[in-house]
């Protein structure tokens, strides 16, 4: 079960377990600091090729809309290698957003980490 | 005697740098003035997340990308009688491209194409979303009625 590395205080915990990668973010995520969200993201948390990443939300209280790009950025590029993306743990105004972008249903959202782990 | 003179609408003001590092505490301060003004989280919330992508879209698009040009933000709640209910009305100046961003062509929204959320927000979640063009940059008016 190897760490993974991101190098930024917004994705704190990150291992590998097979061919899933899970990783926790935490804090609030804007235009200032979704850049490195996408560098931790798409350079170390795909880097592995997984079928399934699972972003454990829990402690982001906030996104805005550079976020979700980052988000479904992510997305494609795992949809490439026919891969899924969960996302656990929303918090509500970060629920509220996704559904906004109607993107509640194309992401697989997931109660907490275990439910992801077993769909 | 009565005080009959109409009361001052109470006010905000903020002036901060077009540095993205600079929109939380702008959109922290929009929220607590629509809670301290019993707007409730729902509705500070909302207001705040618009701020945010309004903010957001000044800083790309207007001052592309520059982090040193000013940004004007008021806030101001709008008293009312009943049946009226009391309005916050928040307005964005810069000083920017000019640039309307509801008046440019856009293909139909497809969530998995990154762009055009912040729009939709302002839209679905504000009751008046008016973009004045400026002689030299840009006013944005958002309002939201209190429920």
């Amino acid at each position: 079960m190897p760490d993974l590395n991101t190098g930024t205080d917004l994705v704190p915990a990150a291992r590998q377990e097979g061919d899933t990668v899970v990783a926790s973010v935490r804090g609030e995520i804007d235009l200032h600091n979704s850049p490195e969200l996408r560098t931790a993201v798409l350079d170390v948390l795909l880097k592995p090729n997984p079928r399934k990443l699972v972003l454990n939300l829990s402690q982001v209280p906030y996104m805005d809309s550079s976020a979700i790009a980052v988000l479904v950025e992510a997305l494609q590029k795992v949809r490439r290698t026919g891969g899924r993306i969960f996302l656990t743990d929303l918090q509500p105004r970060v629920k509220g957003l996704l559904e906004i972008a109607r993107l509640d249903s194309i992401f697989t959202l997931a109660k907490d980490e275990k439910e992801a782990m077993t769909k | 005697m009565p005080n009959t003179a109409t009361p001052k609408p109470a006010s905000l003001e903020l002036k901060i740098d077009s540095d993205a590092a600079n929109i939380a505490a702008a959109r922290h301060a929009l929220e607590a003035f629509a809670n301290n003004h019993g707007f409730g989280d729902p509705i500070a919330a909302e207001l705040g997340l618009c701020a945010n992508e309004a903010l957001a879209n000044v800083i790309r698009h207007a001052y592309l990308g520059a982090s040193d040009r000013p940004i004007l933000i008021r806030a101001e709640i709008l008293p009312a009688l009943p049946p009226a209910t009391p309005e916050l009305r928040v307005t964005i100046r810069d000083w920017g491209t000019g640039i309307n961003p509801a008046a440019q062509p856009r293909k139909p929204y497809d969530p998995l194409t990154p762009g055009g959320v912040g729009l939709i927000c302002l839209q679905k979640l504000m009751d008046d979303v008016i973009y004045t063009p400026q002689p030299d940059g840009m006013l944005l008016t958002i309002t939201k009625r209190k429920c």
